[in-house]
């Protein structure tokens, strides 16, 4: 749903609605990136987070540069990216942790910069450690957070039970959170994040570090969340968490290289390969008649029917077969060839790794 | 700086302060052995006069002390060498609690889902300041009453008017308080680069080295502080802490923790 590195603003695989990272870049910009947007207008109230050209440098390093992005409302986006990618820091900067050194930026309606603290109060953040006061228990930790988020002690006392018992450690509410696996620690964190009931979430690897059990109990939470009409941005290195999690992935290293949603990122990696299976097997006859076609570089047969490598998957597939069924074979299914996301992140960092190496 | 924010963070610091079996000890032993070790030295000295050249150099420095026997100079000189240790306490305890603290927060990284939420790192300061200082100046004043109660009862009033007099009563406290904040502030500045408590404690405890000067100076009889010396010597600690207070704030901000703390 988003504009594809040639700038191409592919149509969406199943929400039709145009994104708005989908417009048409201005040519100063990068193809992923989004439009310059007057600074001093508010940002669209559908969006939850809009940054432009935000950047942080540490010295003379830039750990995160020229990074703009915006997410809809109740959109879930994946970063995705090496160790020392900048993601931690991405995310720092949208929490308004720390100060951007270029750019600009609105979370949920708020500007990063003049108006941090109120940004703080909207946004939950899981850091990377779940960064609990063990000797305390789990009752206790979320009580202090909700004292730091000025939450009466009413609301404090529902929200703790309500989310304790969401997550599944009431009955262990009074235990300090030292016993606890960790697992047990990323949730009760999780609920930290989720106290002040923020419109916006930051997971920060949510599942690093997780036996498979307690990441399939973290996973679920956050398709929980994501079902509750949360903007979340997640950070994680588990590509299939990513797939499955997210509405759209970004690549990151120190910038944003490629984003879109993972089903158009898995098809654009393979190229315009088409398979058609077809009741019998494709002929010579009906190899020239759809290699005619002007959208189809290729075509050759197959054991069930054919492959076709097609310039433009998404305007040539209607025409390849149309040109099939005016050659009296019978259709009995077309599939367009999608790549593994590790193969997508593979060829995107792969990318920008020849692209340093060059520079 | 709101102050439900520093009240919030004093209650998490206490409860973890009461939770931490190794810092409370560290934090309650040295208290009792102050109290009750100045009280026994006292009876093992009383029944041995000083040198005769020592007890003229502490009567023309202190003349209240001439109506004194020779039993009661030697433990009012004895119980004289304890004062500094009753300072020691305001500077050892906020010491230990501010380091256990910040480095404890570093090491469970707790502090970035702290400054996540809207707290300022003003209150977050105070607070954890607040909780390490008190602890230090009632430690110190606890400890010199109980041991004023104690010379009272087992000494009698003579030694008593020597261990409230001006002098002990400024040092306990004006300087002592001073020290104890003095003592926070070099907590939190070594704690930002340290991560371990007990060589933050190391480093920290420069803090007492021109205590133990004092102690031994009067130990040898060169000089005895008085009431204005320990007022004096307060205000220069203020002073210092004020400066440790900037330095803490510039050290203490949101960026800095997050970015340069290791």
């Amino acid at each position: 749903m988003t504009g594809d590195a040639s700038g191409t603003c592919l149509a969406a695989g199943v929400d039709q609605r145009p994104a708005p990272a989908c417009r048409r870049p201005a040519p100063a910009h990068r193809a992923w990136q989004t439009p310059p947007v007057d600074p001093s207008a508010p940002s669209p109230p559908d969006l939850a987070v809009w940054a432009e050209g935000l950047g942080r440098r540490f010295g003379d390093r830039w750990a995160v540069r020229d990074l703009s992005l915006e997410l809809r409302r109740g959109e879930v986006f994946g970063l995705l990216g090496p160790n020392g990618a900048g993601k931690t820091t991405t995310i720092r900067l949208l929490a308004a942790l720390i100060a951007p050194s270029a750019g600009r930026a609105r979370v949920d309606g708020l500007d990063l910069v003049r108006e941090a603290d109120r940004v703080r109060s909207r946004v939950g953040v899981l850091t990377e450690a779940p960064g609990l006061y063990e000797k305390l228990s789990a009752a206790r930790n979320l009580d202090f957070f909700g004292k730091l988020q000025g939450l009466p002690a009413a609301v404090r006392a529902e929200r703790i039970e309500r989310l304790l018992r969401l997550f599944d450690l009431w009955d262990r509410r009074l235990e300090p959170t030292g016993t606890f696996s960790k697992g047990m620690k990323q949730k009760l964190a999780i609920a930290r994040a989720l106290l002040h009931d923020p419109p916006v979430l930051f997971l920060d690897e949510p599942t690093a570090a997780l036996d498979p059990e307690a990441a399939a109990v973290v996973r679920d939470a956050i398709a929980t969340l994501r079902g509750q009409g949360r903007t979340i941005v997640l950070c994680t290195h588990v590509l299939p968490e990513a797939e499955r999690l997210c509405d759209r992935i970004g690549f990151l290293r120190t910038t944003l290289l490629r984003v879109d949603t993972p089903a158009r990122l898995r098809t654009a990696t393979a190229g315009g390969r088409v398979h058609v299976r077809l009741a019998a097997p494709a002929g010579p006859d009906l190899l020239a008649a759809v290699g005619a076609d002007a959208g189809v570089i290729e075509a050759r047969a197959t054991a069930d029917g054919l492959v076709a490598e097609l310039r433009d998957p998404e305007a040539d597939t209607p025409a390849l077969v149309r040109a099939i069924v005016a050659a009296d074979a019978a259709v009995l299914e077309v599939r367009r060839e999608a790549a593994t996301l590790e193969e997508v992140y593979f060829e995107v960092m792969g990318a920008r790794a020849d692209t340093d190496a060059a520079a | 700086m709101r102050i439900a924010w520093v009240v919030a963070v004093l209650e998490r610091e206490a409860a973890e302060l009461l939770r931490n079996r190794l810092l409370l000890l560290s934090i309650l032993g040295p208290p009792i052995v102050i109290v009750i070790g100045p009280v026994v030295l006292g009876k093992l000295v009383a029944g041995r006069p000083l040198p005769a050249g020592l007890a003229g150099t502490l009567v023309a420095g202190r003349p209240e002390w001439a109506s004194l026997n020779p039993g009661d100079l030697a433990a009012a000189y004895s119980f004289q060498q304890f004062l500094l240790f009753f300072l020691m306490l305001p500077a050892f305890i906020p010491l230990s609690i501010a380091t256990f603290s910040i480095i404890g927060e570093k090491q469970s990284r707790t502090l970035e889902a702290v400054l996540a939420t809207p707290i300022r790192t003003a209150e977050l300061l105070a607070g954890k300041a607040i909780a390490a200082a008190v602890p230090g100046i009632a430690g110190g004043l606890i400890a010199y009453l109980g041991f004023a109660g104690l010379v009272r009862v087992l000494y009698g009033p003579a030694l008593f008017a020597i261990v409230s007099a001006p002098d002990w009563l400024a040092a306990t406290f004006l300087l002592g308080p001073a020290i104890a904040l003095l003592s926070v502030m070099l907590g939190v500045l070594v704690s930002s680069r340290a991560n371990d408590p007990r060589t933050a404690q190391q480093i920290g405890a420069v803090i007492v080295v021109p205590l133990v000067a004092v102690v031994i100076a009067q130990a040898a009889g060169r000089f005895l502080v008085d009431a204005t010396g320990y007022g004096l010597a307060a205000v220069g600690v203020l002073v210092l802490a004020a400066v440790g207070l900037r330095a803490g704030s510039w050290l203490f901000a949101r960026e800095a923790i997050l970015t340069r703390w290791r």
